[in-house]
This record gives C-alpha cells, sequence and structure tokens, in this order.
C-alpha cells in the first residue's frame, strides 16, 4: 500500500504545480477537483488493514465536498458575475514555476529535521503534505482575483488534511466534521462576497497584458 | 617532477628561486603557444601603422609582457613573484592603450591599470599573511605549514578578489568589457587567452600551498563559478560589438573554469582523491583549451575588424564569401567554445562534467546540491554559448553584408595573419581528436593540485570514457565522409537544371535587401526577454504608432550591474571625496608627513606590546 | 574489432529501416482522426526516394555551411543512435558520461542548423533559428535534469545502465520514474518539434521553428534533414520505451523485442493522439511548457534524494 500512498502524496503535489502554472481559472478549479478526489482516496490507502466506518465516511465527505460541491460553487461564482477567466499573476508564470519548484525542494529539506511522531506508513506524506500547503500560499499571495485566492486557501486546507491523517490515528470525527463545516461555510460565504468583490475587479485600470506591437509573439 | 632553480638576491626576504612543476609546466604551454601566435600575427596586424606609431615600444613591452609572465609562472618566492605580477600589470596597460589617441581607449587601459593595482593590493596583504603564519617568503616553505581554519578562509577571500580582478570573477570583472576592444586584435588575444589565465594560476598556487581550506571554500569557488559564468554569457548575448562580446565569453569560460576547480576543492575537503584530481584536472585543461580557442576568436575578430573598420554586429555580415580562410577558423573556433564534439571544448567540459555527476553520486548532501547546480548551470551555460556563437557567426559570416561598408582591397588577411590562426585551429582539432597528451599532463597537475601521490589513483573509468568518446568522433567523421560521397554519388545521377543558384525564395518579395536578415539583437531577443530583469535590459525607441509609422529607430542596451550598480557609484563618490581632501588646505607634504607619523607610532605600540 | 562493426551495422540497420515508418504511423494516426484514410505508413520512404531523385537547389547568399547542415544533422543523429539500447540491441558505444556525447552531439547539429538558417540571409529562417536557440536552452535544463535525476536511481551515468534492465528500483507504479517519464515526454515533443510545441506539417513561416529551418533545402539535403528529424524522434522514443516497460521484461529475447516493438506502436498513436488533439501553444506559453517540465523533473530529482 505504501507504494499507492506515495503515488497519492506526489499526484497532490503535482496538481498543486499544475495549478501554479495553469492560465485559465476553470482549468484550476477542475485540477482542484482532482486534487481534492486523489486526497479522499488516501485514507483508504493509508488505513487498508483497518477499514472502519469512520474512515470511509470521512473520504467520502471528503471526496464529496472538495471534489464536487465545493468546485461547483465556484463555478457557479464565476459564472454568475461573468469574470474574465485569465489569471494574472504578479510575478509572471515562468518565475512561478521555478519558485514552486524551490519551494517543494524546500519543504523536502525542512522535512528532514522534523521528526513526527506517528506510524511511518509512508514517508512522503509529511513533505508533500508540507509543500502543498507552501505552494497553496504561494498561489493565494500571487495570483490577483478573488477566485483564485479561494483556490490558493483551499489548496493549503487541503495540505493541512493531508498532514493531519498522517498525525491522528484515524481523525477525531469530531474535529473532521468541524473543518469541514467551516470550509463549507467559508467557501459559501466568499462566494457571495465574490459575487460582489469581482464587479470592483472588473472596474480596475487593467494593465496591458499584450506586448506593444513591434514585437512578435 | 619539481626542478629548483636558485641563486641569491640582495633584496631582503628576496630570492631568485625558479620552480616548474606540473602546474607551471601547463601555464607554460599555454603562455608560449598563444605569445609565439599573438607575434606572428602582430607581425601581419600591425602592417598598416608601420611609420605612425611608435612600434618599438610596443614591441618592447610585449617581450616585458613575455618575461613576466614566465617569471609569474615559475616564481618560486613571494617577492620576485609580486614583482613579475606587476610588471606583467604594466606591460599589458602599455599594449592596451596602443590605440591612444581615441579617449575610450585611454579611459580604458586606466580603468584596467586601477582594477589591476586593487587587486594587488589585496594579493599584498594575502601573501603578507601567509608569509607571517610560515615565517618564510618561499612558496615552498609556506606550503610545508599548517594553517588555521580562520586564516585559511581569510587567505581564500583575498585570493579570490585579488586574483579574481585578473582573472575576470563577477563582481570585479568590470575592466574586461572595456579593456578587450580598445586593445589592437593579438592584445586581446593574449589578454584573454594568457592575462587572465595567470589569474586563475594564482588561484591553483595558493589552493596548493595552503594545505586544508575549510569546506565552504569549495562552495564559494563553485558558486562564483556559476555566477561569473550564467552572468558572463547572458551579457554577452545582449552585446553589439564583436569583441565586447567575446570579452564577456571570456568570463563565462572563467567561470566554467572555477567551476572545476571548485568541484576538486570539494573533492580535497571531503577526502575523495579521484574526485579532486577530475575536477582540476577538468578546469585546468579548460584554461588550455580556452586559451587556445580564445585566441583563435580574438585574431579571427581583429582580422575582421581590420578589413571593415568597424566591430558592430549589426553593420557586419556576408564575411564567409570574401575572407573564407578566416571565416573557416572562425568557425573552428566557435564549434569549439562552445564545447561541441570533435574538438578541444568538448573534452574539457566532459571531465568537469565527469567530475560533477561523480560529486553528484558520492558528496555528502550539502555537496550534492551544489553539483546539481553546477550540472544545469553547465548546461545552460552550453546551450546558451551556443546561442550565443550561432548569433556571432551568422550575423558577421553567413548571410549578407547588412551595411555598404569599404572593404580594403585586399580581400582576405595577410598570410601572416592567416598562419597562427591555422596552427590555433589545428590545435583545437588534435585535442579534440588526440586528447591522450593533454590529458595526462592535466591529470598530472591534478594530481599535484589535490595533494595526491602521483599515479595512485585508478583513472581507468575517465579514460576509458574518453578514448570511446574518441571512437564516436571517428565513426562521426567517416559518417560525414560517406554522406558527402552519396550526395554527390545521388546529384550526379540527376538531369541538370539551366539555373542552380537563385536567389534565395522569400514569399515572392522581388525586392529582398540585407535589411530582411535578422539582427544580432533580434536573434538573441526571445532568450534576452526572458532575463530582462536580471540584465537590466533597456530598449529606447522602436515603438510603432500609427497607420502609416514614419521610419523609427530602436536601440537596446544590457546594463553590466556591477559596473553601474557598484562600481560606478563607488569610484564617483570616492572621486567627489579625493576632491574635498583635495580642496583642503592641506598640502601633499603635510599629507605625506602625516602617514610617515602614522607608521612611525604603529611600529611603536607594535614593537612595544 | 570485427564484431564490433558488425554489431554498430545491425544497429544501425535496425534504426535506418525503422524510423521513417514510426513517422508514417505517427501521420496516421492524425489522418484517423481527421476521419481520413490517410497515406499509407510506408510513404515516408517513397518521400525519401523522390527527394534523393531531385537536384539541390543552392541559394547566391549561402556559404558551404547550408550544405554542410544536413550532413552534420544525419551523421550527429546515427551515432546518438549507436548509444541508445533499442530493445534487445545492446548500445554499441555506451560509457560512462555517454549521456553528455549525446546531448552535445544533438547540439552540434543544432549548431549547423541554426547556421545554415541564418545563411540564407532572410527573415524567415532567422525566426526560426531565433526561436530553436532559446527553447533548446530550456529543453537542454530540463533533459540535464531528467539524466540527474536517472543518475541518482540508478548510480552511474552511463545512459544503458540508467533505462537498460539494472535500474535500481523495482518499479511497481513508482511515480518517480512516472514523473521523469512525463518530463522527458514534454521534452521529446520540444526537440521533435511537435504539437504543442511546432506544427510539422504547417509550411507557414510564422508558426513553425522547425519546418521553417529547413525550407530552404532541397533535393538529397532536405531527404537528410527529414530522415534525421525522423531518425532523432525515433531515438527519443526509443529511450522513453526503454523507461516504460521496464517492469514487463520476460527475459525472452523474441518476445522482449514484440514488448518493444508493441510500446514504440504504442508511443507513436500517443504522439498522433495528442497531435490531433491540441493546438500548437502560443510560443511564450512553450517556454512556460518546458519550465514545467523541467519542475517534473525536478520534483522526481528531490523525492528520489529525499528516499535514498
Amino acid at each position: 500500500m505504501t507504494a499507492w500512498i506515495d503515488a497519492g502524496c506526489i499526484f497532490i503535489v503535482f496538481f498543486a504545480l499544475a495549478i501554479l502554472a495553469t492560465y485559465r481559472i476553470v482549468g484550476m478549479i477542475h485540477i482542484f477537483a482532482l486534487q481534492s478526489f486523489v486526497l479522499g482516496c488516501v485514507p483508504f490507502f493509508l488505513h487498508a488493514e483497518a477499514l472502519s466506518a469512520r474512515v470511509i465516511a470521512i473520504a467520502i465527505v471528503t471526496i464529496v465536498f472538495k471534489g464536487i460541491l465545493v468546485p461547483y460553487i465556484l463555478l457557479w461564482a464565476i459564472r454568475h458575475v461573468s469574470i474574465r477567466s485569465e489569471v494574472k499573476p504578479f510575478i509572471g508564470f515562468g518565475l512561478s514555476i521555478i519558485l514552486g519548484s524551490l519551494l517543494i525542494a524546500g519543504a523536502f529539506w525542512v522535512s528532514l529535521s522534523l521528526q513526527l511522531p506517528g506510524k511511518a506508513v509512508s514517508n512522503l506524506v509529511l513533505p508533500c503534505s508540507l509543500s502543498t500547503v507552501l505552494l497553496g500560499f504561494m498561489i493565494m499571495v500571487t495570483r490577483t482575483r478573488a477566485v483564485t485566492q479561494v483556490l490558493g486557501y483551499m489548496i493549503m486546507e487541503n495540505g493541512i488534511f493531508l498532514f493531519a491523517l498522517l498525525l491522528f490515528d484515524g481523525m477525531p470525527t469530531l474535529i473532521e466534521m468541524g473543518i469541514l463545516l467551516d470550509i463549507f461555510v467559508a467557501v459559501f460565504i466568499m462566494a457571495i462576497i465574490i459575487n460582489h468583490i469581482n464587479e470592483e475587479f472588473e472596474r480596475a485600470p487593467v494593465a496591458e497584458s499584450r506586448s506593444e506591437t513591434g514585437e512578435s509573439f | 617532477m619539481k626542478n629548483i632553480f636558485q641563486l641569491p638576491w640582495q633584496v631582503p626576504f628576496g630570492e631568485i628561486s625558479f620552480k616548474v612543476d606540473p602546474l607551471s609546466l601547463l601555464f607554460l604551454i599555454c603562455i608560449f603557444i598563444l605569445v609565439a601566435c599573438s607575434g606572428i600575427y602582430a607581425a601581419g596586424y600591425l602592417q598598416p601603422y608601420k611609420g605612425k606609431k611608435p612600434l618599438g615600444a610596443h614591441i618592447f613591452f610585449y617581450c616585458l609582457l613575455v618575461l613576466a609572465l614566465v617569471v609569474i609562472v615559475t616564481a618560486n618566492n613571494v617577492i620576485l613573484f609580486l614583482g613579475a605580477w606587476e610588471t606583467m600589470s604594466i606591460a599589458v596597460y602599455f599594449l592596451i592603450i596602443f590605440d591612444d589617441e581615441q579617449a575610450s581607449v585611454r579611459r580604458a587601459g586606466f580603468l584596467y591599470l586601477a582594477m589591476a593595482h586593487c587587486g594587488t593590493f589585496l594579493l599584498f596583504i594575502m601573501f603578507f599573511l601567509l608569509s607571517h603564519a610560515a615565517g618564510s617568503m618561499n612558496f615552498d616553505l609556506i606550503s610545508r605549514v599548517n594553517l588555521s581554519p580562520v586564516l585559511a578562509g581569510t587567505v581564500f577571500i583575498l585570493a579570490l578578489f585579488g586574483f579574481g580582478v585578473k582573472a575576470g570573477f563577477l563582481p570585479v570583472h568590470i575592466w574586461l568589457p572595456h579593456a578587450h576592444p580598445a586593445a589592437p586584435a593579438h592584445v586581446s588575444a593574449l589578454l584573454s587567452g594568457v592575462a587572465i589565465k595567470i589569474g586563475i594560476y594564482g588561484i591553483c598556487r595558493v589552493l596548493w600551498m595552503v594545505g586544508v581550506f575549510p569546506d565552504w571554500c569549495g562552495y564559494m569557488l563553485l558558486m562564483t563559478g556559476v555566477v561569473s559564468g550564467i552572468m558572463g554569457v547572458l551579457y554577452a548575448l545582449g552585446q553589439h560589438e564583436l569583441k565586447q562580446l567575446l570579452a564577456y565569453h571570456s568570463i563565462e569560460n572563467i567561470g566554467i573554469i572555477a567551476l572545476g576547480l571548485g568541484v576538486g576543492l570539494l573533492g580535497r575537503s571531503y577526502a575523495l582523491p579521484l574526485l579532486a584530481t577530475i575536477g582540476f584536472a577538468g578546469g585546468l585543461l579548460h584554461v588550455l583549451n580556452h586559451s587556445i580557442f580564445k585566441g583563435l576568436l580574438f585574431l579571427g575578430a581583429g582580422s575582421v575588424i581590420q578589413k571593415t573598420h568597424t566591430g558592430q554586429l549589426d553593420q557586419l555580415g556576408g564575411l564567409a564569401k570574401s575572407m573564407p580562410i578566416t571565416s573557416a577558423l572562425f568557425l573552428v573556433g566557435a564549434l569549439a567554445i562552445c564545447g561541441l564534439p570533435l574538438f578541444n571544448g568538448f573534452i574539457s567540459e566532459f571531465i568537469i562534467f565527469f567530475g560533477l555527476f561523480q560529486g553528484l553520486l558520492t558528496l555528502p548532501l550539502a555537496g550534492m546540491v551544489a553539483c546539481v547546480l553546477g550540472i544545469l548551470f553547465l548546461a545552460l551555460m552550453g546551450a546558451l554559448a551556443l546561442a550565443c556563437f550561432t548569433k556571432v557567426y551568422g550575423t558577421v559570416f553567413l548571410g549578407k553584408l547588412r551595411k555598404e561598408l569599404v572593404l580594403s582591397i585586399r580581400r582576405e588577411a595577410s598570410p601572416l595573419m592567416i598562419a597562427p590562426m591555422l596552427v590555433l585551429a589545428g590545435l583545437c582539432i588534435w585535442i579534440g581528436f588526440v586528447p591522450k597528451y593533454a590529458v595526462n599532463l592535466v591529470i598530472l597537475a591534478g594530481e599535484y593540485l589535490s595533494h595526491v601521490a602521483a599515479s595512485s589513483i585508478n583513472f581507468s573509468g575517465i579514460l576509458v570514457s574518453l578514448s570511446m568518446v574518441n571512437n564516436g568522433f571517428f565513426i562521426f567523421l567517416v559518417l560525414v565522409l560517406f554522406l558527402i560521397f552519396l550526395r554527390r554519388h545521388l546529384l550526379k545521377k540527376t538531369p541538370v537544371l539551366v539555373i542552380s543558384r537563385l536567389e534565395t525564395w522569400s514569399c515572392g518579395f522581388s525586392q529582398v535587401t540585407s535589411r530582411f536578415q535578422y539582427t544580432s539583437s533580434s536573434f538573441a531577443h526571445s532568450i534576452l526577454d526572458f532575463v530582462k530583469n536580471i540584465l537590466f535590459l533597456r530598449r529606447h525607441g522602436g515603438r510603432v504608432k500609427g497607420d502609416f509609422p514614419l521610419p523609427t529607430q530602436m536601440h537596446s542596451l544590457v546594463r553590466d550591474a556591477a559596473e553601474d550598480f557598484v562600481f560606478r557609484p563607488l569610484f564617483s563618490r570616492l572621486a567627489i571625496l579625493s576632491k574635498k581632501i583635495d580642496d583642503g588646505r592641506i598640502r601633499y607634504t603635510q599629507i605625506y608627513l602625516m602617514y610617515i607619523f602614522l607608521f612611525l607610532i604603529f611600529l611603536l605600540v607594535w614593537k612595544m606590546r | 574489432m570485427l564484431i564490433g562493426i558488425f554489431l554498430i551495422l545491425i544497429h544501425w540497420l535496425f534504426v535506418f529501416l525503422l524510423a521513417p515508418l514510426f513517422v508514417g504511423l505517427v501521420v496516421k494516426v492524425k489522418a484517423f482522426f481527421a476521419g481520413k484514410k490517410g497515406p499509407s505508413v510506408f510513404q515516408p520512404y517513397f518521400d525519401l526516394v523522390k527527394l534523393s531523385r531531385k537536384q539541390c537547389i543552392y541559394s547566391q547568399t549561402t556559404s558551404w555551411v547550408f550544405r554542410a547542415a544536413p550532413v552534420v544533422a544525419l551523421a550527429s543523429v546515427f551515432v546518438v543512435s549507436l548509444e541508445i539500447p533499442l530493445g534487445i540491441l545492446k548500445a554499441p558505444l555506451q560509457f560512462s558520461g555517454d549521456i553528455l556525447l549525446l546531448a552535445y552531439l544533438l547540439a552540434l547539429s543544432r549548431f549547423f542548423m541554426i547556421a545554415s538558417a541564418l545563411d540564407t540571409g532572410l527573415s524567415l529562417e532567422g525566426a526560426g533559428a531565433s526561436r530553436e536557440a532559446f527553447f533548446s536552452c530550456l529543453s537542454e535544463l530540463a533533459l540535464f535534469m531528467n539524466f540527474i535525476t536517472l543518475a541518482c536511481l540508478t548510480q552511474s551515468i552511463s545512459l544503458s545502465e540508467m533505462i537498460g534492465v539494472n535500474i535500481l528500483i523495482p518499479w511497481n507504479l513508482d511515480p518517480v520514474l512516472l514523473l521523469v517519464v512525463a518530463s522527458f515526454f514534454i521534452v521529446l515533443l520540444a526537440e521533435n518539434c511537435r504539437i504543442p510545441v511546432d506544427d510539422p506539417d504547417t509550411h507557414l513561416e510564422l508558426t513553425m521553428i522547425h519546418e521553417v529551418m529547413i525550407l530552404d533545402h532541397s533535393g538529397v539535403d532536405l531527404a537528410y534533414m527529414h530522415y534525421a528529424s525522423a531518425v532523432k524522434l525515433f531515438l527519443f522514443s526509443g529511450i522513453l520505451v526503454m523507461i516504460l516497460i521496464i517492469p514487463f521484461q520476460t527475459g525472452n529475447p523474441v518476445k522482449d523485442m514484440l514488448i518493444f516493438l508493441t510500446g514504440m506502436l504504442g508511443l507513436a498513436v500517443l504522439v498522433g493522439v495528442i497531435e490531433s488533439s491540441m493546438a500548437r501553444l502560443r510560443l511564450n506559453r512553450v517556454r512556460n511548457l518546458l519550465l514545467i517540465a523541467f519542475a517534473l523533473a525536478f520534483f522526481g530529482f528531490v523525492i528520489t534524494i529525499w528516499r535514498g
């Protein structure tokens, strides 16, 4: 099972990196849905021997909420606000990919010195969760549109969830439910706020993303 | 194999002591090859100046430079070394300002002299520290003393900056891009091929003298190499003038040499003799190779500039047809400098890469990270150098002449100028195909530098690889010949058309001029655009407005960060400060008396303790 | 010595015969997606024979470099083929560090192609040359990052040992190799000028990188150029397939060869599918694609060091 957990963790980080490199917000939301789906499958692999109802419930709730509901709400928010679904980062895509790679390396380096209790089923879970948190943070910081910042927050949340999976031997249900409720309410509120904020964003002076004539592509 | 030749000398602490060891031998070979070729070239290059300029003085300083170089490389004593070092600096200064009627040449020469002396000042401090710790000024005796890590570290930093000024490491390289275009071609070749390498020789000598360096020195040398290499080649891509571009390229290659030396030093710090030897050997082989192909390139550039009276890339073009031999030899130099197979550049880069991969597999984590960075940046440097030299070769020699220039009546350069280029190109090809002798020499020097006994390490890995590389080259040549004959055979069977030479198909345009071609800046545009913030690329003009725009001009400029943001402000502040002191009411005699007074107090305090 | 020459000739014969077939397969898959019957899979062979019977027309602006480029391109790609193990054929030229000779031989052919493009003295070829110079920097970075990861995995720097049967970790859905494969696939698409990096079909000058550099070649020269790009695609695919089929090695030579050929077929279909379902990216997006390839390989490397 270790191989499947490893693969899952790596895919989660890969998807976070893919979101960093995507141009269209709709694409970002779809990749986020995929990431939450993979994240929901990880508890199955972690507790493969002792599959209890609680573990199955957590996994299914994660998949349904973060994999289906939240992306649906965000897509609804975008559709109703009719924003231009192009991402405008502060620091350019090339540089953000390079910085993202450096952040992943940094997360792995930090994990070298972190010794955590808990069973060592797979030693990739810790650094991958840390990388996801850092990448989510980076998305939040460097993207200007409100929806993308919400997505960054959600990715951070995914990373923290992955981390918590490792620590708690089957998460206490109450904590998990509490977190999910927080997420649900937060996204709901954000969807409402985006509705209004994005109208502000629309009227802000738009910097030219295309270069002047005289230079080709 | 050390041979020591000694004579007594009246200078206090000084003795005339020469030593030829494997390290000196390598640099002596570099010096002799390039001095001979440059000298013969100069005989042809200086022909137009006969009677107009004092050639005798120029030749005198040339010979003085050669003498100084030989003494530096074989000196075994601090005073002798420093005396020869100063002589070399001054001789180079007089050689650079050959065209001293132009103000820019004088400025470039003065900048070189000022920077060289700043470096020499650091060297004085470093040698003072070393000989004080060892109690002697003899290199051999200094090498037997163990230094504390703090002292070793300080010596390393001083050596890095002091010799780095001469070598051209990045922050202190600013004299290079001015001195090379200003100097005549053979002097540029000598500067880039030999004088810069003397800085590297100095660093190698210090690396040999001090037995144990702290670990961070290896990392610092490697990082300096990486930074110099990448920034050097990026600046080179943004240049418009042929010799300035080649000067920045020298900085890149010095970076590669420092990279190899850094790997060697890391190997020495972590007690991995194979890694140390391979690293040093790669760096030293690149020293030899670079002097050969850079000399070749500068001599070629000199021929071009003498024929066309301009070095601006965007005004040249199509010279392959009027200067066929020079262009073919320049191509050999360009292929060699990019590290492409069949030539010597590939062999030295192969050895350095081999060392880096060995380091990747055997060093601890920090070393592994450094080696990964080294490999990635070395690969990137190779690709960028390829872009740069296709730009140079394509813009200068291929295509069509961009601006109508008055070419000299004699189309090809004189035989005196072609012969040394032929020799250098032949050496490039020879070392590429028969690397055995050069590799044995640098392995000997590498072992000497890494303080291991000669022939105690098993080099079969790399020697087998090099022989297989050789086999690859021969197979390649056989294939090339086969394909050429096949093509000739196939073409003989085709029916011959009446017209077989036409203008290039340009999608129906009938008025194709030379302005249709890509200029050097447009070729490099995509790469420079990617890194424009690192290079402080500035574009002036070029905005086209309206439906029927008027003719407009564009000018792009790469600002050298070290020069514009570090040294210019520093020097201007110093100038203001010295002006303030000058304007004061203190006279010069009083200032010198004050210096003597301060030194007297210092001596008293020192001896009192 | 004689056995060595014999092995070299066998290796070359294999590559010589199968490379155009690979290109033909890709074209056939694209035609299938377009709803057409498409040319026969052996069409590239006929094209090459046709071209070799035509005369070369040279422009007045060009020099001998233009005439040297096709020869150098084809020769370098054939020497590279000697270093790559294909199926059960071992690489005749394998040694520690042969990855460097591989990368730099490709760089040599690239130098001559760029020089020949600049030699024609026209802006179209100059555009292609400039882009090729830029993208090759990025794809070299990604390629070397892949090599570094494979070197750390297999503790050796010879290509045959990296992708041959002595790869050290058990191939068990290992994501690191998946990352390397994904990154290498993007490099394959970039170096061989497939969509999404470049369009090998259209001859519109502004959309091409590779095609526009060989725009002015004709006759036998063009045959050499097309053959060289076909062989290069075949070799890159060969490396990729060799990495992918490691868990399926059976030890029986005939079966292993069949598995390898099936893998090549599958890869040709995949390339064709990607070419049919995507459009060519804008050129500054291509730059980001190559950086993503680098980031994937870098991630794989970080995981490799973390594990070992």
